[in-house]
């Protein structure tokens, strides 16, 4: 068998490639395993859970932008322990490293949340403090250096998983709680979450939202994330998965040449279901091409 | 990918696109339908089977071009190709004895395939179509074939001809103060009466939770679980 260029260790988790379908744009595998060889991903990150569940908000959830969307799903989820007993060993039957993203809206959540999804067979916790689209908590955890960093360690505390911190792009001082979230423990950060935006209904002269802002993501992000994404990796010393707005393998090559470790990609997949077989196919005739035995030889050299 | 053998108007921002090159699906399913290799506009737009032909392997649609990304589809040309995802959701399901089809505007689209479903399954059957438009009537010849009446209002309210007590399945799709009238007449005579519905997607498969709907049986995706439901089902949303 012949050397795999993709392959790699993120926090002591073998991936076969750095591609990972990024959180709420992949159910929980199931949708797509109907549809393409799943098998093939790096890793599946699962739907943002939260402890009891929510139905998510009213009205529209998701409106095209330019070259990108908005969406107000409102974390609508089956809540942790459905996952752990419905929904985990199915995504450990996929193949791809597993990813579970738990929101909150109280510290208390997230802390009960993490205690039970110890009982689950997961690769990775993705920490998700950065939702913007729930009232309480959420992305209320990722704004500011001391919330995040208290969230984190805490929940470090009592997780036998892995820790990955999901950082919101519309922090403040991102950097600050890049390092903030370090310090506290993470084992790895990924970034970033959807940006904060708003989209009017001029006919009805009125938000089209129930919740006024919602969350953008897709092609038109990119620049920023790839931006957001390199200014983190040059403060901490922890792995980082970049995403935000990856649509080629050459985003990838731009997220991983940025310092990132590994890239989900969301947006993208809606649009063309086979945006991340495209991308790891990408990756690999790219590294042939370029005579690269292993694609962390590049991370980071920018 | 499918490749477009014809694409043409038949009636103001109206077209009609045949494709090769799809898998057949059902009535009541539908295609996400993408300009291929295009960011902006950037999500497939959910567009309905008018006809699946099992001989020929091609799938025909109906779309109107209200807004950018319908537009482009309107611009392609035979030998085109245009990326075609699915078939998507749940179909019609085809309840035994008469029919009573039901369709506004761009909603007829979907219904198309159903009669001819319907009359494949039960020649015998007895199919009666209602069609409203606002402004100029389309497809009615196709469905004039498939039925034993097909009923036209154009400027009028086509929930007004139908009479909601036979002894008939009932199917409707279209603009949603047509489907909760219907739905309300339904209701009254006791009938049997399903809908198709529509909602923004992003994913078209039940991944993005963008187009949830509140059922009596629950949250279903419109994508995935529909978009034909049972109307005593969606009644408050409609
Ligand atoms: C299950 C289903 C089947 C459909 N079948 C047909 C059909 O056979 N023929 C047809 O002409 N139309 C059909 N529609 C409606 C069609 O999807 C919209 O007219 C189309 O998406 C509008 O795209 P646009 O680029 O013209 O408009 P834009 O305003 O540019 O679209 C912007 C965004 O809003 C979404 N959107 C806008 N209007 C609608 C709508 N009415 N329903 C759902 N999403 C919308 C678009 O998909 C896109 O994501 C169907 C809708 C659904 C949900
Ligand atoms: C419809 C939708 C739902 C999302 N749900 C979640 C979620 O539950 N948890 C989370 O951490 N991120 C969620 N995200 C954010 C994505 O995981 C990703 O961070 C963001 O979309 C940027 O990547 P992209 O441009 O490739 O989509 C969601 C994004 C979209 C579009
Ligand atoms: S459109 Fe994504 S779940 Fe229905």
């Amino acid at each position: 068998m012949s050397y795999n260029p993709l392959s790699l260790e993120l926090c002591g988790v073998s991936l076969k490639n750095p591609v990972i379908a990024a959180s709420g744009t992949f159910g929980f595998g199931r949708e797509y395993a109907e549809r393409m060889e799943v098998s093939r991903l790096g890793g599946i990150c699962g739907k943002g859970l939260t402890l009891r569940g929510s139905a998510g908000n009213a009205g529209e959830r998701v409106y095209e932008t330019r070259s990108s969307m908005l969406n107000s799903i409102g974390l609508e989820n089956p809540g942790v322990k459905h996952f752990v007993e419905h929904e985990a060993a199915f995504m450990r039957s996929l193949g791809p490293a597993v990813i579970a993203n738990l929101g909150g809206h109280s510290e208390a959540d997230y802390l009960e949340g993490a205690e039970l999804l110890n009982e689950a067979d997961i690769d990775l916790l993705e920490l998700n403090i950065s939702c913007p689209n729930v009232k309480a908590g959420g992305m209320a955890f990722g704004i500011l250096p001391e919330t995040a960093a208290d969230i984190t360690r805490r929940v470090k505390a009592i997780s036998r998983h892995p820790l990955m911190v999901k950082l919101s792009p519309n922090a403040p001082d991102l950097t600050a709680v890049a390092r903030a979230c370090e310090e506290a423990g993470a084992d790895a950060l990924s970034l970033v979450n959807t940006f904060l935006g708003m989209a009017i209904d001029v006919k009805r002269r009125r938000p089209v939202f129930d919740n006024v802002y919602a969350g953008l993501s897709g092609p038109a992000i990119f620049p920023l994330a790839l931006r957001m994404v390199h200014q983190v990796c040059k403060s901490v010393s922890i792995p980082v998965v970049g995403m935000g707005g990856i649509a080629s393998a050459e985003d990838a090559i731009r997220m991983i040449l940025a310092g990132a470790r590994a890239v989900q990609v969301g947006t993208m997949t809606f649009a063309s279901p086979n945006t991340l077989l495209e991308i790891i196919d990408g990756l690999s005739a790219w590294c042939a091409k370029e005579r690269i035995s292993n694609l962390q030889e590049i991370c980071g050299i920018i | 990918m499918a490749v477009i053998r014809s694409n043409h108007r038949i009636a103001a921002g109206v077209y009609r696109m045949t494709v090769s090159g799809v898998p057949l699906g059902r009535a009541g399913q539908f295609f996400m339908l993408r300009v291929s290799g295009v960011l902006d506009p950037l999500l497939g737009r959910p567009i309905s089977i008018f006809g699946a032909d099992a001989g020929t392997g091609e799938t025909t649609f109906v779309y109107q071009t209200p807004g950018r990304g319908t537009a482009l589809f309107a611009d392609l040309l035979p030998g085109q190709a245009i990326d075609a995802q699915g078939p998507y959701g749940n179909g019609f399901p085809l309840e035994s004895g008469g029919a009573v089809i039901l369709g506004g505007g761009i909603g007829v689209a979907p219904l198309h395939q159903l009669a001819k479903e319907l009359r494949a399954s039960d020649p015998k059957r007895r199919i009666d179509v209602f069609l409203g438009f606002r402004e100029e009537a389309y497809c009615v010849a196709d469905f004039e074939q498939l039925s034993d009446s097909v009923t036209v209002s154009v400027g009028g309210i086509v929930t007004n001809d139908v009479d909601f007590s036979e002894n008939a399945v009932y199917y409707a799709c279209g603009p949603a103060p047509m489907l909760h009238t219907a739905a309300e007449q339904a209701r009254a005579a006791n009938a049997r009466f399903f809908v198709s519905l529509e909602k923004h997607m992003a994913c078209g498969v039940g991944a993005c939770l963008g187009c949830t709907c509140e059922t009596t049986n629950g949250r279903k995706r419109v994508c995935k679980d529909g978009p034909v439901f049972e109307y005593s089902e969606v009644q408050h949303v409609l």
